[in-house]
């Protein structure tokens, strides 16, 4: 169990996190969701204690990460798989970090072999690929067998195979009770991983839903209508409860009634239709037009989808 | 995998201990700057005991009478000091360079127990090569002089075991030194250009005006913790014994706002 109180972290005029609160339950995967910049590393690295939070708490089943009296046991980390000494080997990397927290070094053994780097263990950390590199930060991450584990973008540079691997990895984790919190950029990945998500832009509070509610209420759906007469079809629609937004070009997005009950309209008030397409918004689309405000590097209307 | 049973403390002083001395071992750095020392000393030492025989041979009786051999067996220690100042530096810059401080502080959240275990593996290294350092350099110089005809000192002469382990404790101190200025800059290149430009500073005493020339060669850390290996202290310096305590204090403060920066910063 994590939970965050009102956790805000500003850098002289910029915020970075404001003031978020939120309870990271065992048991389930928590997606952690936001776009580039929206503050998720730093809200895990405020829950770390590498950061000290300008005010608010984050706690880890009620206590502040610093006062955990074994570390690896409790919570596995990881943060950026890349920050490796280059030319300690794979195996040397993990023994110092068993070793700071007094973990027997057959778990050293354990975790290369369930992560698939047992082949390449007497290489050098810096020379691993991008892929393998993950690998051994979720190897490190595991280590202490914890409860508790915050893992940010792991799934960043792995090959397809690598993908399913930890998305399977991460499910197994929350079904033996943990409590396990990921962090990612993209909503199709969260999509086939979390139960629960927590959606943030520009260091707020967006969302912190169950998977299923967050799909329940943005799987709206629209129907697009194509009609020389759009004027007169969209007056008959609003008259019916529908509530239409006119498009480019003779097109009319109609929401709130369906394709069958359009037709019949239609053909009521004698009105051609030269198209018809229901269209359900993707989580894709939902979760952009939940954080559209919140893009910090967004590219310019009119560009995107 | 196991659910693991409530959780024992672990990440123990001692803990810590073993797993900065395993880092240590695996930083290839860190071990080729500390060879780097021996073969600085050992090939000055070889160097000075050659010069001083040659200029002792070619001096007047009169110099020749107030020759000291012990003069010449510690010079070197002045050039290797710089390189025992920079394994300090890099125990702990090597982490930042890589990014690892922050697994580091991760793993051990009590920040100053990972100071404290940077520190102690650095000690205890120190405290063994320091002396070697020491020992090597006086009996190469010691040889060369003898070689060239000059009066040379043994093992066994007064003073010369005490200030044999004094220069291997004022190296170990500098290589604390180090450590300081590793967690107070985090920069490899700036730790050890600072570093080294306050060791030496002594150095360049006769360019300033005399009373802080003076002020500089008696009271400067790194000059008076060299009494510490000096057998016959000059008119002007410390006792030995005070020069341990000036450098000493003046590591340990350095220590202690090295440790209270870490703590405070963000990783």
């Amino acid at each position: 169990m994590i939970e965050l109180r009102r956790l805000t972290k500003r850098y002289g005029e910029v915020t970075a996190v404001e003031d978020l609160s939120f309870d990271v339950r065992p048991g389930v995967v928590t997606g952690f969701l936001g776009p580039n910049g929206a503050g998720k590393t730093t809200t895990m690295r405020m829950i770390l204690g590498l950061d000290a939070p300008t005010s608010g708490t984050a706690t880890i089943r009620g206590r502040r990460y610093a006062d955990l009296a074994s570390p690896m046991r409790e919570v596995g980390v990881l943060l950026d798989a890349r920050a490796v000494h280059p030319r300690r080997s794979v195996r040397n990397h993990l023994k110092c970090l068993a070793q700071s927290n007094g973990l027997a070094r057959s778990r050293v053994e354990e975790v290369l072999g369930l992560v698939g780097l047992t082949r390449v263990a007497d290489r050098a950390a810096g020379g691993l690929s991008l892929g393998m590199g993950q690998r051994l930060g979720i190897a490190a991450a595991l280590l202490g067998d914890p409860e508790v584990l915050m893992l940010d973008e792991p799934v960043n540079g792995l090959d397809p195979e690598g993908i399913v691997w930890i998305r399977t990895l991460m499910r197994e984790l929350a079904a033996q009770g943990r409590t396990v919190l990921v962090s990612s950029h993209l909503m199709s990945e969260m999509a086939l991983t979390a139960d629960h998500l927590v959606v943030v832009g520009r260091g707020r509070l967006l969302a912190d839903v169950e998977f299923d509610e967050f799909i329940r209420s943005s799987s709206r759906e629209s129907v697009l209508v194509r009609t020389p007469d759009a004027e007169e079809l969209a007056c008959r629609l609003r008259d019916a409860g529908a509530a239409v937004r006119p498009g480019a070009e003779d097109t009319l997005t109609v929401e709130g009634t369906e394709s069958a009950v359009i037709g019949k309209v239609a053909m009521a008030h004698g009105v051609v239709l030269h198209e018809l397409t229901p269209h359900r918004i993707s989580l894709e689309e939902a979760y952009m037009e939940l954080t559209r405000d919140s893009v910090e590097f967004g590219a310019a209307e009119g560009s995107g989808r | 995998m196991t659910v693991p049973t409530a959780a024992v403390p672990t990440a123990s002083p001692a803990a810590v201990l073993r797993s900065e001395w395993a880092k240590f071992r695996t930083t290839r750095a860190t071990g080729y700057v500390l060879a780097g020392a021996f073969v600085i000393a050992l090939c000055y030492a070889y160097l000075f005991g050659t010069a001083n025989g040659r200029a002792y041979v070619g001096s007047s009786p009169g110099e020749q009478a107030s020759f000291d051999p012990l003069e010449t067996a510690f010079r070197s220690l002045a050039l290797a000091q710089l390189l025992v100042s920079a394994v300090g530096v890099l125990a702990v810059t090597s982490e930042y360079a890589a990014g690892t401080m922050r697994t580091s502080v991760t793993v051990v959240p009590r920040r100053g127990r990972l100071l404290v275990g940077k520190a102690a593996v650095v000690t205890m290294i120190m405290l063994l090569c320091g002396p070697l350092i020491t020992l090597g350099s006086f009996l190469i110089s010691q040889t060369m002089l003898a070689a060239q005809g000059a009066p040379s000192a043994s093992l066994t002469n007064p003073g010369v075991p005490g200030a044999i382990m004094g220069g291997g404790l004022y190296l170990t101190l500098i290589g604390l030194y180090g450590v300081a200025m590793g967690f107070l800059l985090r920069r490899t290149a700036g730790a050890v250009a600072l570093g080294s430009f306050l060791l030496l500073l002594p150095a360049s005493a006769p360019l300033f005006p005399e009373w802080l020339a003076e002020w500089a060669v008696r009271y400067w850390p790194s000059s008076a913790g060299m009494g510490m290996f000096s057998p016959a202290p000059s008119s002007g310096s410390l006792p030995p014994h005070m020069g341990f305590v000036l450098l000493a204090t003046t590591v340990l403060a350095l220590l202690t706002g090295a440790s209270a920066v870490f703590r405070s910063r963000d990783v």
